[in-house]
Parts: structure tokens; sequence; C-alpha cells
């Protein structure tokens, strides 16, 4: 487009700074929320009333705060699980699955010592909660290097494969929790059998210390990825694996290595749930509903552009919306699902915002020569080879 | 028995059928779509919800293929206009749909409540629809300039604008029939095969849709023979009874098609079966085109 003695257009961009991919990252939650709107419009809810409900009892309120930052906990690990295997070019999609594995492993320590027929059960929490959590992260872990075994070995792809280990995880648990299942409370009902008080992970003032995974994961994975050669490693392998192994990085063993590492992480998010969040302590009858909850971990993971630190604050905005949107549809007779739907609206938003992490908008004096083009057709044609 | 649990897999088959159609000629001219489960439940969700309130079949089969029509249009301007990565947009379109469709069905969780579509010969009328798309498909795709053109744009696609094709216009053609077959195919699910709405609905058929046309080579006969299978492995979980009575509960038996999908995942991925059959591969898949 001419204006003038100028052109306007857009120009690739090769590098982005911190500061311009905060930008717009930060725009595109903005108007995601406004384009949001639309929903609460269309159900004849005022947006400011919407939004002030939602973040008013997210917070505002002790009760909801309390919940947002439990929420929290669990995005954020989740997000983590994410973003390693995507800075290696993989596409993690079965935190879903992760999780489930990881709460069935840390009940089965506690089936294993008796816990589900004796529920005032006499154990040492210093033992257990450990084994608990250990065997969590290793099935989370050895359940998401399936997919990052054959992503090695055959280049087979990982988002089809994370996503059939989402169902199967599902049904396994259905399996294990209904109908009989070994894991099912006694007294029926389809869920699992509670937690006994015994192992009930400790709290500081309202806070599993769960916490500490998240506060101790951001500093190690942005440490990873900042000064540490196999964060390096991973990096380049993401940016071109083929390159990544001229530059003499060992890849072969690269998808499980990230899926181990993520799905260990997705492990810890599954105790968390489980077993150390407030007035849960067990696997619940609607146990899909929380283990889809695991996909915000996705667009926390994108919106942050693969950096855990950054992704804290968007994980606690999303367990915010998460909790808030659960409290808002009741009081304001919205249908169940405000949450996920505003996960979808925000995902399909940045979607479109990407383009402007590789695309700035630029003014050029007429007659100036552009680069030639064929440079940046080299630069796009780099295979991810995450198909097929 | 046995009869009415074949053609029942048949009806399953032509719901895979027509998904992976969509995703062939879709990845055929060289766009690649991992977002056909969101625009699965999309049509799934509105065709229920269009046609429960209308009382119109019509209604809400149009509903549904118009809304993954409007999908495959909005995955074509992501992938192909501004260039983003397409599993980036994919993923975009699978978790909108998710999202939006789980908040948009609950009001209308159960089921539909209308007298059942008629079948002919005891299967719906669109398994025959299947098969005689499948067979115009595959005629396109290797018989006609069209196909040829297509399949050009999805191989080398500066070869093939250089011949005159216009490859931009081939490939948003192709994505919004991806969108459109997508969006019918959840339409077909949520009217016809499985007519209760119920949260997150589709259950993985499109993610095993994308498998199938993996599976297919990319050539459409295999993919229906692909589809019928998968139709008689769903089935087959959902009936155990049939082969083993007692064995393992109930649920375990539901993993069964997801634990086939990616052992045959794993099957086409092989060194042996790349080396054979890998070539049909379009080349230039996934990656964005750039007119130079």
């Amino acid at each position: 487009m001419k204006v003038g003695s100028r052109r306007i257009g857009f120009v690739r961009r090769d590098t982005i700074s911190g500061w311009q991919a905060f930008l717009i990252s930060t725009v595109s939650v903005i108007v995601g929320l406004i384009v949001f709107s639309l929903v609460f419009v269309v159900s004849d809810v005022s947006p400011l009333t919407a939004y002030r409900e939602i973040f008013g009892y997210a917070f505002l309120s002790p009760s909801g705060f309390r919940l947002v930052l439990n929420r929290f906990i669990f995005l954020a690990l989740c997000t983590f699980a994410f973003l390693i295997p995507y800075r290696a070019g993989l596409w993690n999609i079965g935190m879903t699955g992760q999780v489930y594995m990881g709460g069935l492993a840390a009940y089965g320590v506690v089936y294993l010592l008796g816990g589900k027929t004796n529920p005032n059960l006499e154990v040492s929490a210093w033992l257990v909660l450990p084994a608990m959590i250990a065997a969590a992260a290793a099935a989370g872990a050895l359940w998401a290097a399936i997919a990052g075994f054959l992503k090695d070995r055959w280049d087979v792809n990982e988002i089809v494969v994370t996503m059939m280990l989402n169902f199967v995880g599902s049904f396994i648990v259905s399996h294990m929790t209904k109908e009989g299942g070994p894991f099912m409370n006694r007294g029926g009902g389809s869920e699992g059998f509670p937690l006994p008080t015994s192992l009930r992970a400790p709290v500081f003032a309202d806070i599993p210390f769960t916490a500490l995974f998240v506060a101790v994961l951001a500093v190690a994975l942005h440490l990873l990825f900042t000064r540490s050669s196999l964060g390096f490693q991973i990096r380049a392998f993401g940016m071109s694996p083929r390159a990544a192994q001229y530059a003499g990085i060992r890849t072969h063993r690269m998808g499980l290595l990230v899926f181990l590492l993520g799905g260990a992480i997705a492990g810890l998010a599954a105790y968390h749930q489980f077993a150390a969040v407030p007035g849960v302590y067990k696997i619940p009858r609607d146990y899909e509903i929380v283990g889809d909850t695991a996909f915000f971990g996705i667009i926390c993971g994108l919106i942050a552009q693969g950096n855990a630190l950054a992704s804290l604050p968007v994980a606690l905005l999303f367990a915010a919306a998460s909790i808030g949107g659960r409290a808002a549809q009741g009081k304001l007779h919205l249908a169940f699902g405000l949450d996920f739907a505003l996960m979808g609206v925000l995902m399909i938003v940045l979607v479109g915002f990407q383009f402007l992490y590789r695309y700035r908008l630029a003014f050029r004096a007429v007659g100036v020569e552009t680069p030639p083009a064929g440079a940046e057709a080299a630069a796009e044609a780099r295979g991810r080879g995450s198909e097929a | 028995m046995l009869l009415p649990f074949f053609l029942r897999s048949l009806e399953a088959a032509m719901i895979f059928t027509f998904a992976g159609l969509g995703e062939l000629v879709n990845q055929r001219s060289g766009v690649l779509n991992v977002g056909i489960e969101g625009m699965m439940l999309f049509g799934a969700t509105v065709g229920f919800i269009v046609a429960q309130s209308s009382g119109s079949y019509v209604a809400g089969f149009l509903a549904g293929a118009a809304v993954g029509l409007l999908l495959g249009l909005l995955h074509a301007f992501f992938s192909i206009t501004l260039r983003v990565d397409q599993v980036v947009s994919g993923m975009g379109i699978w978790i909108f749909g998710f999202g939006v469709t789980t908040y948009l069905g609950a009001p209308h969780a159960g089921p539909l409540g209308m007298e059942r579509l008629q079948t002919l010969f005891g299967i719906s009328p669109f398994v025959y629809v299947a098969v005689a798309l499948t067979l115009v498909t595959w005629f396109v795709l290797q018989r006609t300039s069209l196909g040829l053109a297509l399949r050009a744009a999805g191989e080398t696609p500066a070869v093939a604008e250089v011949s005159g094709i216009n490859v931009t216009r081939l490939r948003y053609l192709a994505t919004a029939f991806g969108g459109l077959m997508g969006g019918f195919a959840g339409a077909l699910y949520a009217l016809y095969y499985n007519p209760v709405w119920n949260y997150n609905f589709i259950m993985g058929w499109g993610f095993i849709s994308l498998a199938l046309v993996f599976f297919s080579m990319w050539n459409p006969v295999v993919l229906f023979g692909g589809a019928v299978l998968f139709g008689l492995l769903w089935q087959l979980s959902l009936n155990p009874e049939l082969l083993a009575v007692g064995v393992l509960s109930r649920y375990l038996w539901r993993t069964t098609p997801f634990i086939a999908t990616m052992l045959i995942l794993v099957v086409i991925s092989t060194g042996w079966f790349r080396r054979r059959w890998g070539a049909a591969r379009p080349q230039a898949l996934g990656q964005p085109y750039i007119k130079e």
C-alpha cells in the first residue's frame, strides 16, 4: 500500500526483543478478552459486570483466591510440562494423560500401604509423601516417554500419539476408580478412595507446599534455557533438528529427554491436584474436566513464548479466569465451560497474533530496494519435521 | 448379532471417511490441518443445536458443514496468508473448538430428541455417499487437471506457480474443503451416529482421522479401507462381548482404538514402510509457500 512517497507493508523480522514479545503477547491477551466480551453480550450480560465478577471473585475474595492459587500451581506445572518439549520443537498435548498416570501412581503408593481400607492409616508422612511424589513424577515421565521414544526412533507424529495417550489414560482412570475398580471409593460413588488424613500434604497459610515445585522449577527452567549447554542444545534442536545435528549435538535422544522431563513435571501437577489441594484429596468423579484443564498449559506456554518465568503471570491469569469463570457462570446464569470458552477464544486470537512475532509493519520510501526474497524463502523452508 | 455390528461399523467408518477425505485433499495441496478435531467438534455441536432448535435435520447438516467451512477458511487465512506455522494454527483451531463448543453445547447436553434419520438397506444413506465421494476424490486427484494442479501445489509449489497454477487459490480451496468435510463429519456424528450431546464427545475421532490420512499414503481408496478398519475396531471396543466375555473391564476395551492408532502410526513410520511407500507424502506438506 502506498501513502504519498512511502510504502506501508509487512517486513519479515529475524529477531524479536524480549520487550517486543512481551508487548505482542500482552496486546494479544487484551484483544482476546475484548473479543470474548461478545460471549457475554450475546448472553445479555454486560462484559464489565462479567469480568468484575470473574476477577473480583478470583482476586478479592479470600476463598476464591485460595482456589486460584491452587489452580495456579496446577496450571504452572502443566505449562512447564508443555514448554520443555515445545522448546525442542515438539508438541506435548498429552499433559492430561500424564496427569492421570501421575495421579494413579501417587494413589498406587497409598493403596499398597493399605490406605484404601484404612482411612486412619498410621505411617510416616516423611517417608510416604516423597514416595508418592516420586511415583507420580515417574509415571508421568514414562507415559510421556512413549511419545518421545517413538519420535526419536521412527519420527512418529507426537501430536497424535500424546492425544491418543490422553484417551487411553482417561479410560485407565475409569477402570481403576469406577465400577468396582481397585481404587474405587469403598462407599461407592464412582470415584477414587480418599487419601488418609495422615498423608495430606503440608499446608502453609492455606497454600500447599507444592507451590515450592513451581518456584524451584521456574528458576531451574529459566537457568536451563538461558545458562546451560543442555538448554542451548534443546533450543538448537527446536530451531532445526538437522542443523543441530551438524553442529555436533547428540539429537537421537532429544525427544525422549524432553518428554521425560515434561512428563515428570505433569506428574508433579497430578500429585498437587489430587493429593495436595485442600478439599480434594482423591481422584474425583469428574476427573476428566480436571484433566482437560491441563490444556491451559498449551496456551500459557505459547503466550509466554516458551519462557518459564514469563509463563507464571500468564498461568495466574488463566487460573483466575478458570476459577472466577466457574463462580461467575453460576451467578450470572451462564453455561458450564465459560473458562474453556475463554481459553479457546484467546487461543485463536493468539494464533492470529503469531503473525506479528515474525513480521512487522514498516514504512519505506518508494524506490528503496528490498532485500531479495530468496533468503526469506530459505529461512521459511527450514523443515520442522514434526508431521507424519 | 454380527450383521448389526458390521453395519454400525460401516456407519462409524463413513464419519472417518468424510473427515479423512477432507484432510487428505487438504494435505495433498500442501496444508496440514491438525485441528480437524476442533472442526468436527464445532460441526457436531453447531449442527446439533441448530437441528434441535429448528427441528430440521437439513438445517443441522448445513450449519455443521458451514461452520466447518468457515474454520477451514480461517485455517487457510492463518497458514497461507499470514504464514503462521500450520501446526500452531491447527492446534489453535482444536483448542478453540474444544473450548467454545464445551460452553455452547452445555445447555443442550443430552439426547437430540428427534426422530432418527432413515436408513437405506439397514445403513445410513451417507455410507453410500462416502463410498462415492472416495471414488470421486480418487478420480479428481489422479485423472483430472484440477487434481494434477492440486498435487503440484503440494509437491513443488514454486514449479506449479511457474506453470500457471495459482497455488494460493488452490490451497485456499483445498483447506476450505477440508474444513467443510470436517464440519459435516462432525454433524453426521452428532445427528446420526451418536445423537447425544456430551462433553468433548467427538472422542478424538478428528485425531484418528488425521492418523488415517498418514496411514492412507494419501490415497483415498486406502483411506476408506482404513476407515472401515477403525469403524470395526471402534464398535468392537464398545461390544467386547463379541470377542471375549468377561475379560478386562469395559473401560480397558475402550482404549483399544487409541492404542491401535498409535501402533499403525508406528508401522507406517518405520524405515521399512517409508522406503517402500513413503514417496507418497506431499513434499511441501507443512511449508508455507512464498511467492518469489
